[in-house]
Protein backbone atom coordinates (compact mmCIF):
# COMPACT_ATOMS: atom_id res chain seq x y z
CA UNK A 1 0.00 0.00 0.00
CA UNK A 2 2.78 2.41 0.98
CA UNK A 3 4.64 1.62 -2.22
CA UNK A 4 1.49 2.34 -4.19
CA UNK A 5 1.02 5.69 -2.45
CA UNK A 6 4.68 6.62 -2.95
CA UNK A 7 4.39 5.73 -6.65
CA UNK A 8 1.36 8.01 -6.98
CA UNK A 9 3.17 10.85 -5.21
CA UNK A 10 6.37 10.43 -7.23
CA UNK A 11 4.40 10.31 -10.45
CA UNK A 12 2.43 13.39 -9.45
CA UNK A 13 5.52 15.38 -8.53
CA UNK A 14 7.33 14.51 -11.75
CA UNK A 15 4.26 15.37 -13.82
CA UNK A 16 3.82 18.51 -11.76
CA UNK A 17 7.30 19.72 -12.59
CA UNK A 18 6.42 19.49 -16.28
CA UNK A 19 3.10 21.26 -15.70
CA UNK A 20 4.96 23.94 -13.77
CA UNK A 21 7.12 24.86 -16.77
CA UNK A 22 4.02 24.67 -18.97
CA UNK A 23 2.47 27.43 -16.84
CA UNK A 24 5.68 29.29 -16.00
CA UNK A 25 6.00 31.32 -19.18
CA UNK A 26 2.30 32.20 -19.12
CA UNK A 27 2.53 33.26 -15.48
CA UNK A 28 5.62 35.42 -15.98
CA UNK A 29 4.34 37.13 -19.12
CA UNK A 30 0.98 37.80 -17.49
CA UNK A 31 2.42 38.77 -14.11
CA UNK A 32 5.22 41.01 -15.33
CA UNK A 33 3.81 42.36 -18.57
CA UNK A 34 0.06 42.03 -18.06
CA UNK A 35 -0.29 40.11 -21.30
CA UNK A 36 -2.79 37.25 -21.44
CA UNK A 37 -0.98 35.17 -24.01
CA UNK A 38 -3.64 32.69 -25.07
CA UNK A 39 -1.28 31.59 -27.86
CA UNK A 40 1.10 30.24 -25.18
CA UNK A 41 -0.04 26.65 -25.66
CA UNK A 42 0.44 26.90 -29.42
CA UNK A 43 4.14 27.46 -28.72
CA UNK A 44 4.06 24.50 -26.34
CA UNK A 45 2.73 22.44 -29.25
CA UNK A 46 5.46 23.76 -31.55
CA UNK A 47 8.02 22.72 -28.92
CA UNK A 48 6.62 19.19 -28.99
CA UNK A 49 6.92 19.07 -32.78
CA UNK A 50 10.45 20.51 -32.63
CA UNK A 51 11.41 17.52 -30.49
CA UNK A 52 9.49 15.20 -32.82
CA UNK A 53 11.15 16.49 -36.02
CA UNK A 54 14.64 16.65 -34.52
CA UNK A 55 14.26 13.07 -33.32
CA UNK A 56 12.65 11.76 -36.50
CA UNK A 57 14.96 13.47 -38.99
CA UNK A 58 18.26 13.63 -37.16
CA UNK A 59 17.88 11.24 -34.25
CA UNK A 60 18.41 14.10 -31.81
CA UNK A 61 17.67 13.06 -28.24
CA UNK A 62 14.79 14.99 -26.60
CA UNK A 63 17.19 16.14 -23.88
CA UNK A 64 19.22 17.93 -26.55
CA UNK A 65 15.99 19.20 -28.14
CA UNK A 66 14.99 20.64 -24.74
CA UNK A 67 18.23 22.64 -24.61
CA UNK A 68 17.93 23.70 -28.26
CA UNK A 69 14.34 24.79 -27.79
CA UNK A 70 15.34 27.51 -25.34
CA UNK A 71 17.28 29.79 -27.74
CA UNK A 72 15.06 28.89 -30.71
CA UNK A 73 11.83 29.81 -28.93
CA UNK A 74 13.43 32.79 -27.20
CA UNK A 75 14.16 34.31 -30.62
CA UNK A 76 10.70 33.29 -31.87
CA UNK A 77 9.16 35.02 -28.86
CA UNK A 78 11.05 38.23 -29.55
CA UNK A 79 9.91 38.14 -33.19
CA UNK A 80 6.27 37.63 -32.10
CA UNK A 81 6.62 40.49 -29.62
CA UNK A 82 8.02 42.85 -32.24
CA UNK A 83 5.65 41.83 -35.05
CA UNK A 84 2.38 41.23 -33.18
CA UNK A 85 2.36 42.59 -29.67
CA UNK A 86 3.93 45.99 -30.27
CA UNK A 87 1.22 46.59 -32.87
CA UNK A 88 -1.72 45.77 -30.63
CA UNK A 89 -0.57 46.65 -27.12
CA UNK A 90 -1.99 50.16 -27.30
CA UNK A 91 -5.32 48.90 -28.66
CA UNK A 92 -8.33 47.96 -26.57
CA UNK A 93 -7.98 44.89 -24.36
CA UNK A 94 -10.40 42.80 -26.40
CA UNK A 95 -8.54 43.59 -29.64
CA UNK A 96 -5.28 42.39 -28.13
CA UNK A 97 -6.90 39.24 -26.81
CA UNK A 98 -8.47 38.54 -30.20
CA UNK A 99 -5.10 39.08 -31.87
CA UNK A 100 -3.43 36.50 -29.61
CA UNK A 101 -6.36 34.12 -30.08
CA UNK A 102 -5.95 34.56 -33.82
CA UNK A 103 -2.25 33.75 -33.52
CA UNK A 104 -3.12 30.58 -31.58
CA UNK A 105 -5.61 29.45 -34.23
CA UNK A 106 -3.12 30.29 -36.99
CA UNK A 107 -0.33 28.25 -35.39
CA UNK A 108 -2.65 25.31 -34.68
CA UNK A 109 -3.91 25.26 -38.26
CA UNK A 110 -0.43 25.58 -39.73
CA UNK A 111 0.51 22.70 -37.42
CA UNK A 112 -2.40 20.65 -38.74
CA UNK A 113 -1.33 21.35 -42.34
CA UNK A 114 2.26 20.40 -41.58
CA UNK A 115 1.68 17.38 -39.33
CA UNK A 116 -2.02 16.49 -39.75
CA UNK A 117 -4.15 15.69 -36.71
CA UNK A 118 -2.50 12.31 -36.20
CA UNK A 119 -1.23 11.65 -32.71
CA UNK A 120 2.58 11.49 -32.46
CA UNK A 121 5.00 10.18 -29.89
CA UNK A 122 8.71 10.64 -29.34
CA UNK A 123 10.24 7.31 -28.44
CA UNK A 124 13.76 7.75 -27.12
CA UNK A 125 16.03 4.87 -26.17
CA UNK A 126 15.05 5.25 -22.52
CA UNK A 127 11.30 5.71 -23.07
CA UNK A 128 10.35 2.30 -21.75
CA UNK A 129 13.04 2.01 -19.07
CA UNK A 130 12.36 2.55 -15.40
CA UNK A 131 14.19 3.01 -12.16
CA UNK A 132 12.88 0.98 -9.23
CA UNK A 133 13.54 2.44 -5.79
CA UNK A 134 12.20 0.45 -2.85
CA UNK A 135 9.45 -0.91 -5.01
CA UNK A 136 8.52 2.52 -6.39
CA UNK A 137 8.70 2.50 -10.18
CA UNK A 138 10.06 5.71 -11.70
CA UNK A 139 9.99 5.77 -15.50
CA UNK A 140 13.27 7.18 -16.85
CA UNK A 141 11.46 9.45 -19.24
CA UNK A 142 9.50 11.12 -16.45
CA UNK A 143 12.59 11.42 -14.27
CA UNK A 144 14.50 13.07 -17.12
CA UNK A 145 11.65 15.35 -18.18
CA UNK A 146 10.96 16.30 -14.56
CA UNK A 147 14.65 16.89 -13.90
CA UNK A 148 14.96 19.12 -16.97
CA UNK A 149 11.86 21.03 -15.87
CA UNK A 150 13.31 21.51 -12.39
CA UNK A 151 16.59 22.78 -13.88
CA UNK A 152 14.72 25.26 -16.07
CA UNK A 153 12.62 26.48 -13.15
CA UNK A 154 15.77 26.91 -11.06
CA UNK A 155 17.49 28.74 -13.88
CA UNK A 156 14.60 31.15 -14.42
CA UNK A 157 14.33 31.74 -10.68
CA UNK A 158 18.07 32.45 -10.38
CA UNK A 159 17.97 34.72 -13.44
CA UNK A 160 15.12 36.80 -12.04
CA UNK A 161 16.57 36.91 -8.53
CA UNK A 162 20.30 37.30 -8.96
CA UNK A 163 20.94 39.12 -12.24
CA UNK A 164 20.49 42.85 -12.73
CA UNK A 165 18.43 42.20 -15.87
CA UNK A 166 16.21 39.80 -13.91
CA UNK A 167 15.74 42.39 -11.19
CA UNK A 168 14.92 45.00 -13.81
CA UNK A 169 12.26 42.64 -15.21
CA UNK A 170 10.75 42.24 -11.74
CA UNK A 171 10.97 45.99 -11.22
CA UNK A 172 9.21 46.56 -14.53
CA UNK A 173 6.36 44.33 -13.36
CA UNK A 174 6.04 46.22 -10.07
CA UNK A 175 6.33 49.79 -11.30
CA UNK A 176 6.91 50.31 -15.03
CA UNK A 177 7.07 54.11 -14.78
CA UNK A 178 9.75 53.95 -12.08
CA UNK A 179 11.63 51.43 -14.22
CA UNK A 180 11.70 53.99 -17.02
CA UNK A 181 12.89 56.61 -14.56
CA UNK A 182 15.97 54.54 -13.71
CA UNK A 183 16.69 54.12 -17.42
CA UNK A 184 15.13 50.78 -18.26
CA UNK A 185 14.05 50.53 -21.90
CA UNK A 186 10.65 48.97 -21.27
CA UNK A 187 10.06 47.94 -24.89
CA UNK A 188 13.39 46.15 -25.10
CA UNK A 189 13.07 44.41 -21.75
CA UNK A 190 9.47 43.43 -22.52
CA UNK A 191 10.73 41.72 -25.67
CA UNK A 192 13.28 39.83 -23.55
CA UNK A 193 10.59 38.88 -21.04
CA UNK A 194 8.21 37.67 -23.72
CA UNK A 195 11.06 35.74 -25.36
CA UNK A 196 11.77 34.09 -22.02
CA UNK A 197 8.10 33.15 -21.64
CA UNK A 198 7.97 31.59 -25.09
CA UNK A 199 11.30 29.82 -24.48
CA UNK A 200 9.69 28.22 -21.40
CA UNK A 201 6.67 27.25 -23.54
CA UNK A 202 8.88 25.62 -26.20
CA UNK A 203 10.90 23.73 -23.60
CA UNK A 204 7.68 22.62 -21.89
CA UNK A 205 6.50 21.29 -25.23
CA UNK A 206 9.62 19.14 -25.52
CA UNK A 207 9.19 17.83 -21.97
CA UNK A 208 5.51 17.03 -22.60
CA UNK A 209 6.41 15.26 -25.85
CA UNK A 210 8.73 12.98 -23.89
CA UNK A 211 5.84 11.86 -21.67
CA UNK A 212 2.57 12.21 -23.58
CA UNK A 213 1.33 11.59 -27.13
CA UNK A 214 0.50 14.85 -28.89
CA UNK A 215 -1.02 16.40 -31.99
CA UNK A 216 -1.60 20.00 -33.09
CA UNK A 217 -5.01 19.88 -31.35
CA UNK A 218 -3.53 18.86 -28.00
CA UNK A 219 -2.47 22.44 -27.39
CA UNK A 220 -5.96 23.38 -26.19
CA UNK A 221 -5.58 20.88 -23.34
CA UNK A 222 -2.18 22.35 -22.44
CA UNK A 223 -3.69 25.84 -22.45
CA UNK A 224 -6.23 24.74 -19.82
CA UNK A 225 -3.44 23.09 -17.81
CA UNK A 226 -1.27 26.19 -18.02
CA UNK A 227 -4.12 28.45 -16.89
CA UNK A 228 -4.93 26.05 -14.06
CA UNK A 229 -1.33 26.34 -12.85
CA UNK A 230 -1.38 30.13 -13.20
CA UNK A 231 -4.72 30.58 -11.43
CA UNK A 232 -3.73 28.20 -8.65
CA UNK A 233 -0.24 29.66 -8.20
CA UNK A 234 -0.85 33.32 -8.80
CA UNK A 235 1.13 35.48 -11.13
CA UNK A 236 4.78 36.21 -11.74
CA UNK A 237 6.18 34.05 -8.94
CA UNK A 238 8.42 31.17 -9.96
CA UNK A 239 8.11 29.44 -6.58
CA UNK A 240 4.30 29.66 -6.55
CA UNK A 241 4.14 28.36 -10.11
CA UNK A 242 6.32 25.41 -9.11
CA UNK A 243 4.06 24.65 -6.14
CA UNK A 244 0.93 24.98 -8.28
CA UNK A 245 2.36 22.74 -10.99
CA UNK A 246 3.16 20.04 -8.45
CA UNK A 247 -0.31 20.40 -6.93
CA UNK A 248 -1.92 19.89 -10.35
CA UNK A 249 0.36 16.93 -11.02
CA UNK A 250 -0.53 15.33 -7.69
CA UNK A 251 -4.26 15.89 -8.22
CA UNK A 252 -4.05 14.29 -11.64
CA UNK A 253 -1.97 11.41 -10.32
CA UNK A 254 -4.34 10.69 -7.44
CA UNK A 255 -7.41 11.00 -9.66
CA UNK A 256 -5.89 8.66 -12.22
CA UNK A 257 -5.29 6.09 -9.47
CA UNK A 258 -8.76 6.18 -7.94
CA UNK A 259 -11.17 6.90 -10.79
CA UNK A 260 -11.65 6.06 -14.45
CA UNK A 261 -9.15 7.91 -16.67
CA UNK A 262 -11.92 9.57 -18.68
CA UNK A 263 -13.08 11.47 -15.61
CA UNK A 264 -9.65 12.84 -14.67
CA UNK A 265 -9.85 15.74 -17.10
CA UNK A 266 -13.39 16.43 -15.91
CA UNK A 267 -12.12 16.75 -12.34
CA UNK A 268 -9.35 19.15 -13.40
CA UNK A 269 -11.71 21.33 -15.43
CA UNK A 270 -14.19 21.42 -12.53
CA UNK A 271 -11.28 22.40 -10.29
CA UNK A 272 -10.43 25.22 -12.71
CA UNK A 273 -14.05 26.44 -12.59
CA UNK A 274 -14.18 26.20 -8.78
CA UNK A 275 -10.94 28.16 -8.31
CA UNK A 276 -12.15 30.85 -10.70
CA UNK A 277 -15.41 31.05 -8.78
CA UNK A 278 -13.73 31.20 -5.38
CA UNK A 279 -11.13 33.70 -6.57
CA UNK A 280 -13.72 35.98 -8.03
CA UNK A 281 -11.23 38.45 -9.37
CA UNK A 282 -9.78 35.65 -11.54
CA UNK A 283 -6.89 37.09 -13.46
CA UNK A 284 -8.19 40.63 -13.46
CA UNK A 285 -5.95 41.94 -10.69
CA UNK A 286 -2.90 41.26 -12.76
CA UNK A 287 -4.27 42.32 -16.09
CA UNK A 288 -3.18 45.83 -16.76
CA UNK A 289 -3.48 45.41 -20.48
CA UNK A 290 -4.87 42.25 -21.95
CA UNK A 291 -3.11 41.11 -25.07
CA UNK B 1 30.59 69.17 -10.90
CA UNK B 2 29.64 71.35 -13.87
CA UNK B 3 25.94 70.98 -14.41
CA UNK B 4 24.47 72.36 -17.63
CA UNK B 5 21.50 74.71 -17.49
CA UNK B 6 18.08 73.51 -18.50
CA UNK B 7 16.36 75.85 -20.94
CA UNK B 8 12.73 75.53 -21.94
CA UNK B 9 11.39 77.75 -24.70
CA UNK B 10 7.90 78.16 -26.13
CA UNK B 11 6.80 74.80 -24.78
CA UNK B 12 3.40 73.49 -25.79
CA UNK B 13 2.25 70.09 -24.57
CA UNK B 14 -0.91 68.21 -23.70
CA UNK B 15 -2.62 64.85 -23.54
CA UNK B 16 -5.52 65.39 -25.93
CA UNK B 17 -5.01 66.69 -29.47
CA UNK B 18 -6.24 70.26 -29.77
CA UNK B 19 -6.28 70.83 -26.00
CA UNK B 20 -2.76 71.75 -24.88
CA UNK B 21 -2.10 72.03 -21.15
CA UNK B 22 1.13 73.99 -21.64
CA UNK B 23 0.72 76.93 -24.01
CA UNK B 24 4.09 78.51 -24.46
CA UNK B 25 6.11 78.06 -21.27
CA UNK B 26 9.59 79.60 -21.08
CA UNK B 27 11.91 78.69 -18.26
CA UNK B 28 15.61 78.52 -17.40
CA UNK B 29 16.98 76.36 -14.57
CA UNK B 30 20.50 77.54 -13.96
CA UNK B 31 23.33 75.29 -12.84
CA UNK B 32 23.84 75.00 -9.11
CA UNK B 33 20.48 76.58 -8.32
CA UNK B 34 17.06 75.43 -7.25
CA UNK B 35 14.47 76.68 -9.70
CA UNK B 36 10.95 76.32 -8.36
CA UNK B 37 7.78 76.10 -10.42
CA UNK B 38 4.58 77.01 -8.58
CA UNK B 39 1.00 77.51 -9.60
CA UNK B 40 -2.57 76.52 -8.87
CA UNK B 41 -3.98 73.11 -9.69
CA UNK B 42 -4.28 72.69 -13.44
CA UNK B 43 -1.62 75.28 -14.20
CA UNK B 44 0.51 72.65 -15.92
CA UNK B 45 3.31 72.14 -13.37
CA UNK B 46 3.32 68.35 -13.43
CA UNK B 47 2.78 68.32 -17.19
CA UNK B 48 5.87 70.52 -17.52
CA UNK B 49 7.92 68.05 -15.52
CA UNK B 50 6.53 65.11 -17.51
CA UNK B 51 7.75 66.75 -20.72
CA UNK B 52 11.17 67.58 -19.31
CA UNK B 53 11.50 64.02 -17.98
CA UNK B 54 10.58 62.50 -21.34
CA UNK B 55 7.23 61.00 -20.37
CA UNK B 56 5.29 63.33 -22.64
CA UNK B 57 6.44 64.58 -26.04
CA UNK B 58 6.17 68.33 -26.59
CA UNK B 59 3.80 69.57 -29.28
CA UNK B 60 5.97 72.61 -29.90
CA UNK B 61 8.93 74.34 -28.35
CA UNK B 62 12.26 73.07 -27.10
CA UNK B 63 13.79 71.53 -23.98
CA UNK B 64 17.55 72.10 -24.06
CA UNK B 65 20.07 70.60 -21.68
CA UNK B 66 23.18 72.62 -22.39
CA UNK B 67 23.42 72.40 -26.17
CA UNK B 68 21.38 69.20 -26.49
CA UNK B 69 17.70 69.22 -27.40
CA UNK B 70 16.22 66.52 -25.16
CA UNK B 71 12.57 67.26 -25.92
CA UNK B 72 12.08 64.24 -28.14
CA UNK B 73 14.07 61.78 -26.06
CA UNK B 74 12.13 59.00 -24.29
CA UNK B 75 12.31 58.90 -20.49
CA UNK B 76 14.68 55.95 -20.24
CA UNK B 77 17.41 57.82 -22.14
CA UNK B 78 17.49 60.77 -19.75
CA UNK B 79 19.51 58.98 -17.08
CA UNK B 80 22.47 58.53 -19.40
CA UNK B 81 22.42 62.30 -20.03
CA UNK B 82 22.77 62.98 -16.33
CA UNK B 83 19.13 63.72 -15.54
CA UNK B 84 17.47 62.27 -12.45
CA UNK B 85 13.77 62.33 -11.64
CA UNK B 86 12.17 62.18 -8.21
CA UNK B 87 8.50 61.70 -9.07
CA UNK B 88 5.48 62.59 -7.01
CA UNK B 89 4.24 59.79 -4.74
CA UNK B 90 5.81 56.39 -4.16
CA UNK B 91 8.09 55.08 -6.88
CA UNK B 92 10.01 52.29 -5.19
CA UNK B 93 9.87 48.73 -6.43
CA UNK B 94 8.01 47.39 -3.39
CA UNK B 95 8.95 43.70 -3.62
CA UNK B 96 12.64 44.35 -4.24
CA UNK B 97 14.99 44.97 -1.34
CA UNK B 98 16.34 48.41 -0.58
CA UNK B 99 19.71 47.37 -1.96
CA UNK B 100 18.13 46.02 -5.17
CA UNK B 101 16.17 49.26 -5.57
CA UNK B 102 19.30 51.33 -5.19
CA UNK B 103 21.31 49.07 -7.47
CA UNK B 104 18.69 49.50 -10.21
CA UNK B 105 19.34 53.23 -10.02
CA UNK B 106 22.61 52.37 -11.74
CA UNK B 107 20.94 50.49 -14.61
CA UNK B 108 22.65 52.81 -17.10
CA UNK B 109 26.02 51.65 -15.65
CA UNK B 110 25.20 47.93 -15.90
CA UNK B 111 28.02 47.20 -18.33
CA UNK B 112 30.59 48.42 -15.81
CA UNK B 113 29.78 46.37 -12.71
CA UNK B 114 32.74 47.66 -10.72
CA UNK B 115 31.70 51.27 -11.26
CA UNK B 116 28.12 50.36 -10.41
CA UNK B 117 29.17 48.64 -7.17
CA UNK B 118 31.26 51.68 -6.22
CA UNK B 119 28.36 54.02 -6.97
CA UNK B 120 25.96 51.95 -4.85
CA UNK B 121 28.51 51.88 -2.02
CA UNK B 122 28.95 55.66 -2.26
CA UNK B 123 25.20 56.19 -1.95
CA UNK B 124 24.94 53.81 1.02
CA UNK B 125 27.81 55.71 2.63
CA UNK B 126 25.94 58.96 2.02
CA UNK B 127 22.77 57.56 3.59
CA UNK B 128 24.05 55.16 6.27
CA UNK B 129 20.60 54.48 7.70
CA UNK B 130 19.71 52.75 4.42
CA UNK B 131 22.61 50.34 4.83
CA UNK B 132 20.90 48.89 7.89
CA UNK B 133 17.69 48.49 5.88
CA UNK B 134 19.27 47.13 2.74
CA UNK B 135 17.84 43.60 3.07
CA UNK B 136 14.30 44.85 3.75
CA UNK B 137 11.67 44.91 1.03
CA UNK B 138 11.22 48.54 0.01
CA UNK B 139 7.45 48.19 0.26
CA UNK B 140 7.73 47.38 3.97
CA UNK B 141 9.36 50.74 4.80
CA UNK B 142 7.71 53.91 6.06
CA UNK B 143 6.91 56.70 3.63
CA UNK B 144 9.95 58.69 4.72
CA UNK B 145 12.26 55.70 4.39
CA UNK B 146 10.91 54.96 0.93
CA UNK B 147 11.54 58.59 -0.03
CA UNK B 148 15.13 58.16 1.11
CA UNK B 149 15.44 55.02 -1.04
CA UNK B 150 14.09 56.94 -4.03
CA UNK B 151 16.56 59.78 -3.50
CA UNK B 152 19.44 57.33 -3.04
CA UNK B 153 18.39 55.42 -6.17
CA UNK B 154 18.25 58.66 -8.14
CA UNK B 155 21.78 59.59 -7.06
CA UNK B 156 23.52 56.33 -8.03
CA UNK B 157 24.41 57.52 -11.57
CA UNK B 158 25.42 60.91 -10.07
CA UNK B 159 22.95 63.02 -12.11
CA UNK B 160 23.83 66.66 -12.80
CA UNK B 161 20.23 67.74 -13.23
CA UNK B 162 17.47 66.78 -10.79
CA UNK B 163 13.78 67.01 -11.62
CA UNK B 164 11.74 66.93 -8.42
CA UNK B 165 7.95 66.70 -8.32
CA UNK B 166 6.23 67.59 -5.03
CA UNK B 167 8.75 65.80 -2.81
CA UNK B 168 6.88 66.24 0.47
CA UNK B 169 3.54 64.73 -0.55
CA UNK B 170 2.45 62.13 2.00
CA UNK B 171 5.36 62.78 4.36
CA UNK B 172 5.32 63.97 7.96
CA UNK B 173 6.46 67.58 8.48
CA UNK B 174 9.75 66.42 10.02
CA UNK B 175 10.59 64.10 7.13
CA UNK B 176 9.46 66.72 4.61
CA UNK B 177 11.86 69.21 6.19
CA UNK B 178 14.67 66.67 5.85
CA UNK B 179 13.86 66.20 2.17
CA UNK B 180 14.11 69.96 1.51
CA UNK B 181 17.37 70.07 3.47
CA UNK B 182 18.68 67.29 1.24
CA UNK B 183 17.70 69.27 -1.85
CA UNK B 184 19.75 72.18 -0.51
CA UNK B 185 22.71 69.84 0.05
CA UNK B 186 22.39 68.58 -3.52
CA UNK B 187 22.34 72.16 -4.78
CA UNK B 188 25.51 72.87 -2.81
CA UNK B 189 27.15 70.09 -4.84
CA UNK B 190 26.50 72.11 -7.98
CA UNK B 191 23.51 70.20 -9.33
CA UNK B 192 20.77 71.88 -11.34
CA UNK B 193 17.44 71.36 -9.60
CA UNK B 194 14.01 71.98 -11.09
CA UNK B 195 11.43 71.68 -8.31
CA UNK B 196 7.69 71.57 -8.96
CA UNK B 197 5.74 71.95 -5.77
CA UNK B 198 2.39 72.64 -4.14
CA UNK B 199 3.99 73.42 -0.80
CA UNK B 200 4.53 77.08 -1.60
CA UNK B 201 6.19 78.06 1.66
CA UNK B 202 8.65 75.16 1.77
CA UNK B 203 9.53 75.47 -1.91
CA UNK B 204 10.17 79.20 -1.78
CA UNK B 205 12.33 78.72 1.33
CA UNK B 206 14.82 76.67 -0.70
CA UNK B 207 14.37 78.41 -4.08
CA UNK B 208 16.88 80.55 -5.88
CA UNK B 209 14.45 81.50 -8.60
CA UNK B 210 10.69 81.05 -8.84
CA UNK B 211 8.34 80.72 -11.79
CA UNK B 212 4.59 80.79 -11.32
CA UNK B 213 2.48 79.21 -14.03
CA UNK B 214 -1.12 80.10 -14.72
CA UNK B 215 -3.30 78.26 -17.23
CA UNK B 216 -0.31 76.70 -18.94
CA UNK B 217 1.61 79.95 -19.40
CA UNK B 218 4.24 81.91 -17.51
CA UNK B 219 2.51 84.17 -15.04
CA UNK B 220 5.07 85.80 -12.78
CA UNK B 221 8.69 85.05 -11.96
CA UNK B 222 11.55 86.38 -9.89
CA UNK B 223 14.21 85.72 -7.28
CA UNK B 224 13.18 84.19 -3.98
CA UNK B 225 13.19 87.61 -2.34
CA UNK B 226 10.34 88.67 -4.60
CA UNK B 227 8.14 85.91 -3.17
CA UNK B 228 8.98 86.18 0.50
CA UNK B 229 6.17 88.59 1.27
CA UNK B 230 2.57 87.64 1.78
CA UNK B 231 2.46 84.10 0.43
CA UNK B 232 -1.07 83.77 1.70
CA UNK B 233 -2.20 86.54 -0.63
CA UNK B 234 -0.55 84.84 -3.58
CA UNK B 235 -2.24 81.50 -2.88
CA UNK B 236 -5.58 83.22 -2.29
CA UNK B 237 -5.09 84.86 -5.66
CA UNK B 238 -4.64 81.43 -7.28
CA UNK B 239 -7.77 80.20 -5.63
CA UNK B 240 -9.68 83.34 -6.61
CA UNK B 241 -10.86 84.10 -3.07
Amino acid sequence: MLTHVLSIVADGVLLGLIYAITGLGLSLVLGVMGIVNVAHSAFVMLGSFLAFELFRRFGVDPVVAFVLALPVFFVLGIVVYRVVITRVQSAAQTQGLVAMFGLMVLIENLGTIAWTTDTRVVTASYTNASLVLGGVVLPHVRLIAGGLALLLIGGVWAFLRFTLTGRAIRAMGQNPEAARIVGVDIARLSAVMFGLGIACAGAAGVALAMVFPFSPNTQVVWLAWAFLVVILGGLGSVASTLAAGIAVGLIQSVCTAVMPFDTVYLVLYVLLAVILTVRREGLSRAVRRTI
Amino acid sequence: MTAPPLRIAGLHAGYVPGHPILRGVDLVAEAGRITVVLGPNGAGKSTLLKVVAGFLAPLRGSVMLGDDDIGALPAHRHVALGIGLLPQGRSTFPDLTVEENIELGGWSMRNDRRRLAEAVEAVLTRYPHLRALRRRAAGSLSGGQQRAVEIARMLVPDPRVLLVDEPSVGLSPIVARQVYQELQALRAEGRTILLVDQDVRAAIAVADYVYVLGSGRNDIEGDRSAFEGDLGAMVRGWLGV
